[in-house]
């Protein structure tokens, strides 16, 4: 129920996403999907090498190289060489460098233990190791509010660029799959026992949903320029929503704050995760009320975690700039020609967070 | 019985496995100083050359700035690893 | 964006009290908690003291209301003591407090517990001891369960930026109202003690075995400490409404970063030097109108120089009173700040300052010492507190008595 934008303007100025889909690369959006043959999906890394020098690699696990690839693609993106602040977000942390200093230390029963893995475990390294990387001495925090992470952390990005407006923030979200994870979410009925191409996770009529990881860096600022690929117009969180009439009031509060209906909603990006039972209430809003609009989906490329929904914003970010959909992630398509002006990203973590992005063009 | 020399090159090769420096450095000078500007090593690295001690010659270094002597290039480990060797 | 931002109370549980009365007790009584480890399970029980509540779960279960068995970690169970005590304190209603925001902070979240499972619980087949702890080892995971507790569903957020996470949870609560965002925010952060935390910290060589000694020339390093506290921040409005009267305002703070190395500060103290700097400048304050300053103040050989030189930095030839309470209670990782704060708090109220105990001899590079004797009947107006971490992070709070 909170209004989250107070008259803030806020644009992404440019994007570096890791994924299990090749999308670190701003040639293309999307044009062929990357199969997997696993449970968890796991990212499709760049080039390490053209962006580090073997110096820097050596002490880097994966998660940090992924970050901070990430953030140089974000950068050239948005044609800049500093930020002014950065903010990041995660639900779980870097979980493998954890694991592996807890390895370690259960291995070898609390002796020999090393450092580094210690060093990077640490739930805000990447926010640290961002600022290092990048020389900036500005503001720099790290939200771990689980479903809640990356929409915690725009929600202080915001603040800043009302405080600052001239400043340009770096938002980072990440989050990996690990074996401790699965072993957990598979007992809490999180994830699905049974085995199933996640190309085809939105047929599956079983509860549970696929493990998936993902890294997305945002230049957020209160300035337009020719790179901006969008405006996100405003967002919100409902935590543990009563039923589907309480989310329902929400999004339609939410639409009418902004002076929408939602038939001005062209796209909309629908956060199921493939979970028969937790998805039900996205599938009957996208029923009730958006089925003029282009459905988009991405949970069967990305997999389930946390920060999620930063690919959703990514997502919606890429289609309003380039004016056009996918196949890879289009559910329901729209006739052609249609202009692209406004996305809704709705998007659920675990059917317990849900979150409402409202992205417009102009 | 292994002779100082040996030592040092034994040393001067698990430390470049330790801190993941094959595809940095060539070859490590031992008398040049580890850690700095030079290398571009720091006292995360320090510590985990401290670590590599303990695991492989039983030397237990629990003091930083005791750490920081010993560890000044790899002759100057070599020696302590001498003197003070378990294993 | 300009309401002022009140504190209208608190709450705090540490090695040194399970309450602010029995921690404002022992902070005058100079009774510090410091000792060998009896609860936490570890093979340095011997070796590596700190300073850690001596209540096993099941008591702190007690204290907080909760039965076991259900799941909550330490670290949850210590945030819902200090948060319960905090709520009671600022005489916040049922409704005052469903319409409230929480940001609790963490370093460790449920990892204590986790460590036990870890071995196991990536194979299907076994059977995992204590199923009620699954997906509990997460940071966000105890505001969860804090916000449950209290019926917060407007904002629940975690911060998590190593030793400065508490003081940028209580800054980012108060930016949330000072946009209008919210009335009122329930800000702080909680730790337990981990194996993690103990052996990473050892692993750093910057754990003393003796009690620490902050800004003390034969300094060996940090005791770890466990705890929890959280502060009821009120914006004009809402206190203008409650009729009550304020503890103390939250005046000013900063938050930037040093970017020079990722675990140790700038010998120059460059990046504490900038945050104070900018946190008087948002409050309005010259450095002069600094009458206390509640240092980080670790007993590392670098925070303590890094530190004292922003220090003498900042003040010139007359640095305020200063001092470090974590010989009272170890380094509380991420509660820190909240913690400082609270004894800040505590400091406006009773015109005190508490000393920076098992000081001996001042460092080389410093022409200034702390307070070593607990001061009473001082005329305190405006304190600044210091919370820096890993990471890079640097963080000043400023309060202000009204």
């Amino acid at each position: 129920m909170l209004t989250t934008m107070a008259g803030i303007h806020c644009f992404i100025q440019g994007v570096g996403v890791i994924s299990p889909q090749k999308t670190y690369d701003h040639g293309e959006f999307l044009p062929a999907v990357t199969h997997h043959d696993s449970h968890a999906l796991t990212c499709i890394p760049p080039d390490f090498k053209q962006y580090f020098s073997p110096m820097q690699l050596r002490r880097l696990g994966r998660m940090p190289r992924m970050v901070l690839a990430a953030a140089a693609i974000c950068l050239d993106n948005a044609r800049v060489s500093t930020v002014d602040a950065i903010i990041t977000a995660t639900g779980y942390g870097a979980q493998e460098d954890m694991a592996k200093f807890l390895d370690e230390m259960l291995y070898q029963d609390e002796t020999l233990l090393p450092p580094t893995y210690f060093m990077q475990s640490g739930y805000n390294a990447m926010a640290g190791l961002l600022a290092m990387n990048l020389k900036c001495t500005g503001y720099n925090s790290n939200f771990v509010s689980r479903g809640f992470a990356f929409e915690t952390a725009l929600q202080d990005v915001v603040m800043h660029l009302g405080e600052k407006e001239t400043d340009r923030v770096l938002l980072g979200a990440f989050d990996d799959v690990s074996p401790q994870q699965y072993g957990e979410y598979i007992r809490m009925g999180y994830f699905k026992k049974e085995k199933i191409d996640h190309l085809s996770l939105f047929e599956s009529k079983t509860a549970g949903t696929l493990q998936g990881e993902g890294v997305a860096l945002f230049i957020l600022s209160a300035v337009k320029t020719p790179e901006s690929l969008c405006r996100i117009r405003d967002f919100r969180m409902l935590y543990r929503p009563a039923d589907y009439g309480a989310l329902s009031r929400e999004l339609n509060d939410f639409l009418s704050k902004n002076d929408l209906t939602p038939n001005d909603v062209d796209v909309f990006i629908n956060g199921i995760s493939g979970d028969a039972d937790r998805d039900q209430w996205n599938l009957s809003l996208r029923r009730d009320r958006f089925a003029h609009a282009a459905e988009v989906r991405f949970k069967h490329l990305t997999g389930e975690y946390a920060t999620a929904s930063s690919f959703a914003l990514w997502l919606g970010a890429e289609i309003l700039k380039k004016q056009t959909i996918p196949q890879a992630v289009l559910a329901t398509p729209i006739p052609t020609g249609c202009p692209l002006g406004t996305a809704l990203v709705c998007n659920h973590f675990l059917g317990r967070n849900y979150s409402f992005f409202l992205l417009t063009s102009r | 019985m292994q002779t100082i020399e040996e030592l040092t090159e034994q040393l001067k090769l698990q430390i470049i496995e330790c801190l993941h420096l094959e595809e940095v450095y060539e070859d490590l000078d031992v008398d040049m100083p580890l850690f700095g500007e030079e290398t571009g090593l720091d006292s995360i690295d320090a510590l985990e050359v401290v670590v590599l001690l303990e695991k492989n010659y039983g030397i237990k270094i629990e003091d930083a700035k005791v750490a920081r002597k010993i560890l000044y290039n790899v002759r100057t480990i070599a020696a302590h690893v001498e003197a003070n060797r378990v294993k | 964006m300009n309401s002022r931002v009140f504190i209208t109370g608190y709450g705090v549980i540490t090695a040194i009290g399970n309450d602010g009365a029995e921690n404002l007790a022992s902070l005058f009584n100079q009774r510090c908690g410091f000792g060998k480890l009896d609860i936490l399970e570890t093979v340095h029980r011997d070796t590596l003291p700190a300073c850690e509540i001596k209540k096993h779960d099941h008591e702190l279960c007690a204290l907080a209301g909760v039965s076991e068995g259900a799941g909550f970690t330490r670290t949850a169970l210590l945030g819902l003591i200090a948060v319960h005590e905090a709520v009671c304190s600022a005489a916040l209603s049922p409704e005052d407090i469903r319409h409230a925001g929480l940001i609790s902070a963490t370093t460790t979240g449920g990892i204590r517990e986790f460590e036990k499972r870890f071995g196991d619980v990536q194979d299907l087949d076994k059977n995992v001891a204590s199923p009620a702890f699954l997906d509990t080892a997460d940071p966000g995971e105890h505001a969860e369960r804090l916000a449950d507790a209290l019926g917060i569903r407007n904002y629940i957020g975690t911060v998590s930026t190593a030793c400065s996470s508490s003081a940028n949870a209580i800054m980012t609560g108060a930016r949330l109202i000072r946009h209008g965002l919210l009335d009122r925010m329930i800000c702080g952060g909680t730790d337990a003690l981990s194996r993690l935390t103990l052996n990473g910290f050892y692993s750093l060589l910057i754990l003393d075995k003796e009690h620490c000694r902050p800004f003390d020339e034969n300094r060996g390093g940090l005791n770890l400490g466990e705890g929890a506290a959280y502060l009821v921040l009120e914006s004009e409005t809402a206190l203008a409404r409650s009729g009550k009267k304020a503890r103390a305002e939250l005046r000013g703070y900063a938050n930037l970063n040093e970017a020079f190395h990722q675990t140790a500060p700038s010998p120059e103290g460059t990046g504490a030097l900038r945050t104070m700097r900018e946190a008087l400048k948002r409050g309005g304050l010259a450095p002069e109108a600094v009458e206390y300053v509640n240092a980080h103040g670790t007993g590392t050989e670098s925070n303590d120089l890094s530190e004292g030189t922003a220090l003498q930095s900042l003040f010139g030839q007359r640095v305020p009173p200063f001092s470090s309470t974590k010989p009272y209670t170890g380094h509380t990782m991420a509660a820190a700040g909240s913690i400082e704060a609270v004894f800040c708090l505590m400091a406006l109220e009773h015109g005190v300052i508490f000393p920076n105990i098992n000081f001996r001899k001042p460092m080389k590079e410093l022409n200034i010492r702390p307070v070593t004797e607990l001061k009473r009947g001082v005329v305190l107006t405006h304190i600044l507190s210091n919370s820096f971490g890993f990471g890079g992070g640097t963080a000043s709070l400023l309060f202000s008595k009204c």
